[in-house]
């Protein structure tokens, strides 16, 4: 187990970073032609689809963490973990939400009983178990093993998500860009939606930066409050001095 | 002492617990049947349509409710009596096995009765029933070892009743899906084949996954 070490957040590059690539993503998506025939609405793809790489991204990460902490037992591992599961589920939650407005209007619902999206869904419900379960105990390590015990069983979601398309006759269109004979899609569509997903990645690294230096902070914390929990009865009292306390 | 002797062992002593307190078959199995009663009162009394949606209805009050049965002793128990447990030097594997087959054995019972009572109130065909034995056998396996795993994730923690349920709910849904399907497929002419091995995999799975993990959630 390494002691958490508390160190300061003022880091001041990840925020710039975060900001500088969600303008870059912003200013792609905006100036690209519409799809001639969704129009408009094909710019939620350019944020949708990233968000979607990134969630399955977090849960790899989180999966490869969660193993390398049952194996080393370093609690740094449980701390990235942590935080690539919870970038993993905002970003899920954000696939999900744009998925869903740009389904009103070409679908004309909402949602549907579609195997991606139910299966996202369940992704996403499953993560958040995850993060609930890391709020049960106090202890550092029993918190760390049980959740990765769950980090590493939960990715299989990932493949059933991302193949779901293939098994299942779905409304959900199949994969555009990793496809056997090449991506689906007008170049200039292409080059918007690659630059996006780099964004996104390079966003994700940032996230993650901050969000490890903010756990290490909350278990130094954490440390602190079971120390000063535990003190004996009496532990305030000291000798009394006598005079002025010198010889 | 020997590895499935050491379950065997477990799995009496959790059965005899069940006898003392009657939590499944005086509490929890009357509880699914009322579910199986209100629906239609939500719903409506339409026979043709509670004859159409009496199997999945079934299905999934197995699921939600079988989470109760797979999880009631091992979120119940406190970090001293896992301790002693531990002590007695009994293989945490064992312990696992031994929890799940017992959580089997009334898992088998809760779906057996529940069944009978969605075929009276919901007047369900039994077309193609031969292979309900077979699927309420691999529903019971893999709910009683995905809530037993569940529950050693989670066991003395906070909440830990609440997040069971919330943790096995979505992992269950391959023998939902499965459970339904093989039925479905069935009776449109099809082979449940397919359905029938997804869940034998999913199980088979939960099963390894939870004697892998066994040693490092005794270490708790």
């Amino acid at each position: 187990m390494t002691d958490p070490t508390p160190t300061s957040t003022s880091t001041t590059w990840p925020w710039i970073v975060m900001a500088v690539a969600g303008l870059v993503t912003f200013v792609a998506s905006m100036t690209v032609s519409p799809d001639a025939v969704q129009g408009q609405l094909s710019r939620i793809m350019y944020v949708h689809v990233p968000s979607a790489w990134l969630a399955y991204l977090a849960f790899i990460v989180t999966m490869a963490a969660s193993a390398m902490y049952l194996w080393k037992r370093d609690l740094k591992w449980d701390r990235r973990a942590a935080a690539s599961a919870e970038i993993g589920v905002v970003f899920t939650g954000m696939a999900l939400g744009l998925g869903m407005i740009w389904a009103k209007p070409t679908w004309g619902v909402w949602w549907t009983w579609d195997a991606r999206l139910t299966l996202t869904s369940i992704m996403f419900f499953i993560y958040l178990g995850y993060l609930a379960l890391r709020r049960t105990t106090d202890d550092l390590d029993v918190r760390a093993r049980r959740a990765a015990i769950l980090g590493v069983l939960a990715v299989v979601q990932v493949p059933l998500v991302h193949f779901s398309v293939e098994w299942w006759r779905t409304l959900h269109q199949p994969a555009t860009l990793l496809r056997p004979e090449g991506p689906e899609m007008a170049t200039s569509m292409l080059v918007t939606l690659l630059i996006a997903v780099m964004a996104f990645t390079v966003m994700y690294v940032a996230m993650m930066f901050k969000r490890i230096e903010l756990g290490r902070l909350e278990d130094a914390v954490l440390i602190a409050e079971q120390a000063s929990d535990g003190a004996v009865a009496g532990a305030a009292v000291t000798t009394p001095t006598i005079g002025r306390g010198t010889a | 002492m020997g590895f499935f002797s050491q379950a065997r062992l477990i799995t009496s002593r959790d059965l005899v617990r069940e006898r003392r307190s009657g939590e499944v078959l005086w509490v929890t199995l009357p509880f699914g049947a009322i579910a199986l009663l209100l629906v239609p009162m939500a719903i409506g009394t339409d026979a043709p349509l509670l004859e159409q949606v009496g199997t999945g209805l079934f299905w999934a009050i197995v699921m939600l409710f079988g989470v109760l049965i797979s999880i009631r002793q091992t979120t119940g128990e406190t970090q001293a009596q896992r301790d002693q447990l531990a002590l007695t030097g009994i293989d945490a594997a064992a312990i696992y096995i031994g929890r799940a087959t017992a959580s089997f054995v009334l898992l088998v019972i809760f779906e057996v009765v529940l069944g009978l009572v969605t075929i009276v109130l919901y007047d369900v065909p039994v077309s193609g029933w031969w292979l309900v034995p077979i699927l309420i056998t691999i529903v019971a396996a893999g709910l009683s070892l995905l809530g037993t795993l569940a529950a050693s994730i989670v066991s003395t923690g906070r909440n830990a009743a609440a997040l069971v349920p919330l943790l096995v709910a979505p992992l269950s849904i391959p023998l939902l899906i499965g459970a339904t399907q093989a039925l479905e497929v069935l009776d449109l002419g099809g082979s449940s084949l397919a359905w029938v091995l997804m869940m034998i995999v999913s199980t088979l799975v939960l099963a390894v996954a939870g004697v892998l993990s066994a040693r490092p959630l005794q270490e708790i």
